[in-house]
C-alpha cells in the first residue's frame, strides 16, 4: 500500500470538510460563531467516544471541560491574554483532576461508574458556585476576560475558527490512530469481556485509566478553546447538563464510530440555534421526541442510519 | 497591521466575500453607494443596507424566568408595530423624533431568541442575531447575570444592547458597559425606597433573616437591603444564598424557624420567589409570633406576574417595590397609551418587564432618529444624558456616566382577596416614590463604561 490508502483519504476528506465549513455553512442557515462552537463540541464529543468504546459511560465529563475552561479563564484574567500558557495550564489542571477521578471511579463498572462520575461532576459544579465563588465568580460566571491573543494576534472570528479546526483535525487523526492500534483494540476488548482480559494477565486498570485520561484531555482542550472563542466562563460548563448533552450527542450520532458523536454535536447545536427559531419554546420538546425515536428505532445513531441506507442501496443495485 | 479592516481582525473570510461582492457592484454601478456610508467607520452591523432594519429580542422562553420573558416578547412585538405604524408611546413620548414609518425610513423587523435563563445560551443566541440576522440593536432580560454577559458581548461586537428587566446594581455599576443601557431601576433604589416604609410599618427594632438568589442580582439586592434596613435600626440576623435552580426551599426555611428573626426577606425573583414564598406560607410564617411581634415577609422586588404565580392568599400584605404597575394608566398619558394598546392586542394588561422592554425599544429608536444615523457611537451619545417624558409617570433621565435611568418607582403591597377589582388587580400601591428620592452619586459603585468604538 502506498501513501494513498483509505485512512489518508478519510483524513483528507475530513480535513477539507472542516476547513471549508464556514464557507458553505452560511448557506444552510448557519452563521459565523456557531461554526466555531460546533467544532469545539465536536472535539469534546470525539474524545468522549474514546471512553465510550471501552463501555464506560461517564456522566461527569463536564468536570474536565469546565475545570479547563475556568483554569484558562483565570489565566487569561490574571496572568496574560496569551492563549498558549492559558491552554497549557487549562489542560494540565484538568488532566490532573482526571487522573484522580479516574483512579477513584474506574474501580466500578456500569451504572455505578456513571453515578460516581455524575457525583464528582456535580461536586465540582457546586464547589465552583459556593466555596470557590470568589475565584470563579459564582453563578455569574467569570466575566471581564480580555480578548485572547496568540503572538500578538487577536483571537476573534475566523482566527478562532481555524485554531479550533486545526485541533479537531489533529484530534481526529490521533483518535483514529489510537482506535486502530493494538492499544485501541485493548480498549475495545474491555467492553466485551473485562474478566477474561484480567485472567490472561492484562493490567485492565491501566487501560481503563488511559482511556479515561485521554478522553478527558480532549474535553480539556475543548473547554479551553471554548473560553478562547467566547471570553467568558459560564457555570453551566461544569453542570451535569453539559455532560448530559454530550451523552445525547454521542447517542444520536452513533457511539464508538468517532464520526458519529461529531455529527451528533453538529446536529444538536444546529438544531438548538437554527431550528429553535421556528419552534420558539417548543424546540426542547422536538429534540426530546427525536432523541427517543433514534434510541428506539436507530440505536446506532446517524452513522448506523447511513450504513443501513448504504446496505439497502447496494442490495437494490445488486438485485 | 493595517487598520483598514473593521474590528482590526485582519482579512476574514467575510471580508473576502464582502470585498468581492462590493467590487463587482461598484464596478457596474459607481453611483450605488450613498455618501454617509463612507463617512463613518463600520461598527458592528452598521451601516444598515436595504429598506429594513432588524432588532433582536433575546428573552427567556424557557426555565425560571419564562413568564417574564413571554411578556417581554409581547411588548417588543407591540413596540415594533407602533414604530412602523404609530400608536402607543410613539404618540406620547416627549421630546419625540419618531416618524411612525419605521426608523430613519426603514421598516423595523425583528428576530427572537431564547436565553433559556442561562448566560452561555444567551450569548450564543445573541451571536446568532448579530452574525446571521445582522441586528443593529438587541434587547432582552430577566436575569442580571445574563444581561451582564450580553453587555460584554455588545461591547466586544459593537452592537448596542438595551437591557430588559435587570435589577442588579452591577449592571450599571461594576459591570457597566458603553454599549449597554438600563431603563429598569436597581437594587440600591429598592433598598432606599423600601427601608423607610418597612420601619414605619413594622417598627425600628426588627431582626431580619435573608434568603438570597445566589448570583449578581441577589448579592447586590441583599447588600442594599441590609445596608438600608440597618440604617433604619434593624438587625440582620443571617443570610442564606440559595442556588438559582432551587425549587424546594424548605431546607433553607428551617434555620429561620430556629433563629430569633422576626422578618423574612426573600431576595428572590420569578419562579424562585413563587416557590420560596409558597414554602414560607406553608411553614406558617405568616401566622407566627416572634419576639412578641408578628412575623413578616418582605419581597423587595415584586411584579404582578410573580404575585399571580405565588397566589393571592400568599402575597396578601407582603411589601415590596416595583418599577411600574399597569394600574398607573390613569396617572399619565404614556402609561395609558401603552396599557390600552397592549390590552387591545393581547386581552390583558402588561407587566413591569413588558413596560421596560417596550420603552427601551422606543427610546433606542428615538435616539437613532435624533442622531440621524444608526452609527452606534452617535446613538450612544444621543442616549447619554437624554431626558424624556411620556413613557410613564414623571420625567426619566438616562444618566450619561453609568447608563442608568432615573425615574419614579413604586412601593407596593399584595392585596387581600376582598380588595380585588379584577383578575389582574393584585398589587396595592403604598407609595409613589419620586425620582429625586432614589438618585445616588455615580461613584457609589465602581466600574468603567469603556470606549465608544469597540476595540
Amino acid at each position: 500500500m502506498g501513501i494513498i490508502n483509505r485512512g489518508t483519504i478519510h483524513l483528507t476528506v475530513f480535513a477539507l470538510i472542516v476547513l471549508t465549513f464556514p464557507f458553505w455553512f452560511e448557506y444552510t442557515g448557519g452563521y459565523a460563531g456557531l461554526d466555531t462552537k460546533i467544532i469545539i463540541w465536536a472535539i469534546f464529543a470525539l474524545g468522549f467516544d474514546l471512553l465510550l468504546i471501552t463501555g464506560y459511560l461517564s456522566f461527569g465529563h463536564a468536570a474536565f471541560f469546565g475545570i479547563s475552561a475556568y483554569a484558562t479563564g483565570l489565566m487569561l484574567l490574571h496572568y496574560s491574554s496569551n492563549i498558549i500558557e492559558a491552554m497549557i495550564v487549562g489542560v494540565v489542571v484538568s488532566t490532573i483532576a482526571a487522573v484522580i477521578i479516574g483512579f477513584l471511579t474506574l474501580r466500578r463498572t456500569g451504572i455505578y461508574f456513571s453515578v460516581l462520575t455524575l457525583a464528582f461532576g456535580e461536586m465540582f459544579h457546586t464547589a465552583a458556585v459556593s466555596i470557590f465563588s470568589g475565584l470563579t465568580g459564582g453563578e455569574n460566571g467569570l466575566t471581564g476576560l480580555p480578548t485572547p491573543t496568540l503572538f500578538g494576534e487577536k483571537m476573534q472570528g475566523s482566527n478562532v475558527f481555524y485554531l479550533c479546526a486545526i485541533f479537531l483535525i489533529i484530534g481526529f487523526y490521533l483518535a483514529r490512530r489510537i482506535t486502530r492500534s493494538p492499544f485501541g483494540l485493548m480498549l475495545k476488548s474491555l467492553k466485551s469481556n473485562q474478566t477474561r482480559l484480567e485472567y490472561i494477565g492484562i493490567n485492565v486498570q491501566f487501560y481503563k485509566n488511559s482511556a479515561f485520561v485521554l478522553s478527558s484531555i480532549y474535553a480539556a482542550v475543548a473547554g479551553s478553546l471554548m473560553v478562547i472563542y467566547e471570553p467568558y466562563v459560564a457555570t453551566e460548563f461544569l453542570e451535569w447538563k453539559t455532560s448530559g448533552t454530550l451523552v445525547i450527542m454521542s447517542v444520536m450520532g452513533g457511539v464508538g464510530t468517532l464520526f458519529g458523536p461529531m455529527i451528533g454535536a453538529a446536529f444538536m447545536l444546529y438544531f438548538e440555534n437554527v431550528a429553535s427559531v421556528f419552534l420558539e419554546e417548543q424546540w426542547l420538546l422536538a429534540l426530546g421526541i427525536m432523541f427517543m425515536a433514534i434510541v428506539v428505532y436507530l440505536p446506532g445513531g446517524f452513522v448506523d442510519g447511513y450504513k443501513r441506507m448504504m446496505r439497502h442501496w447496494v442490495k437494490k443495485n445488486q438485485a | 497591521m493595517s487598520k483598514k479592516h473593521d474590528k482590526s481582525k485582519g482579512l476574514t473570510r467575510r471580508d473576502v466575500l464582502k470585498i468581492s461582492a462590493a467590487s463587482a457592484v461598484a464596478a457596474s454601478t459607481p453611483m450605488f453607494f450613498v455618501k454617509d456610508a463612507w463617512a463613518q467607520k463600520a461598527i458592528g452591523n452598521f451601516p444598515v443596507n436595504g429598506p429594513t432594519v432588524t432588532y433582536g429580542f433575546n428573552v427567556p422562553l424557557t426555565s425560571i424566568y419564562a413568564d417574564e420573558g413571554e411578556d417581554e416578547l409581547r411588548a417588543y412585538k407591540l413596540a415594533v408595530k407602533h414604530l412602523n405604524n404609530g400608536g402607543g408611546m410613539v404618540e406620547t413620548l416627549q421630546p419625540n423624533a419618531l416618524k411612525r414609518n419605521g426608523v430613519l425610513g426603514k421598516k423595523v423587523e425583528y428576530v427572537v431568541g431564547d436565553t433559556q435563563t442561562n448566560p452561555d445560551a444567551a450569548r450564543t443566541s445573541a451571536r446568532r442575531m448579530i452574525e446571521r440576522d445582522k441586528v443593529i440593536m438587541f434587547s432582552g432580560g430577566s436575569s442580571s447575570a445574563i444581561a451582564i454577559a450580553q453587555q460584554y458581548l455588545a461591547q466586544e461586537l459593537g452592537v448596542i444592547f438595551m437591557c430588559g428587566l435587570t435589577h442588579s446594581n452591577d449592571t450599571t455599576g461594576k459591570d457597566k458597559r458603553r454599549y449597554g443601557f438600563r431603563h429598569f431601576f436597581n437594587a440600591y433604589m429598592t433598598g432606599k425606597a423600601l427601608a423607610p416604609i418597612l420601619s414605619k410599618e413594622y417598627g425600628k427594632d426588627r431582626r431580619a433573616f435573608h434568603l438570597t438568589a445566589d448570583y449578581t442580582w441577589g448579592h447586590t439586592q441583599y447588600q442594599s437591603m441590609k445596608d438600608f434596613t440597618e440604617k433604619e435600626g434593624w438587625t440582620t440576623v443571617d443570610n442564606i444564598m440559595t442556588p438559582v435552580k432551587t425549587t424546594d426551599f424548605s431546607q433553607f426555611l428551617t434555620p429561620i424557624l430556629n433563629s430569633d428573626a422576626d422578618v423574612l426577606i426573600l431576595n428572590h425573583y420569578g419562579k424562585n420567589m413563587n416557590n420560596s414564598l409558597t414554602n414560607a406560607v406553608e411553614f406558617g410564617f405568616k401566622e407566627m409570633q416572634k419576639n412578641g411581634k408578628n412575623m413578616e415577609i418582605v419581597v423587595p422586588l415584586y411584579s404582578r406576574l410573580m404575585a399571580k404565580g405565588a397566589g393571592q392568599k400568599n402575597i396578601e400584605g407582603v411589601l415590596g417595590t416595583t418599577a411600574w404597575n399597569w394600574t398607573q394608566k390613569d396617572d399619565d398619558p404614556g402609561s395609558k397609551a401603552f396599557v390600552e394598546t397592549f390590552e387591545k392586542e393581547y386581552g390583558f394588561p402588561p407587566s413591569q418587564a413588558a413596560q421596560t422592554c417596550y420603552v427601551q425599544t422606543i427610546i433606542y429608536s428615538d435616539a437613532v432618529e435624533r442622531a440621524g444615523t444608526f452609527y452606534p457611537p452617535a446613538v450612544i451619545k444621543a442616549l447619554e444624558g437624554h431626558e424624556f417624558a411620556g413613557t410613564g409617570p414623571g420625567k426619566t433621565l438616562y444618566r450619561a456616566e453609568d447608563h442608568q435611568c432615573f425615574k419614579d418607582m413604586l412601593v407596593v403591597k399584595g392585596k387581600s382577596p376582598s380588595q380585588l377589582k379584577g383578575k389582574y388587580d393584585l398589587l396595592e400601591i403604598v407609595s409613589k416614590v419620586k425620582r429625586e428620592d432614589t438618585v445616588y452619586p455615580v461613584d457609589t459603585f465602581p466600574g468603567e463604561l469603556g470606549p465608544y468604538e469597540p476595540a
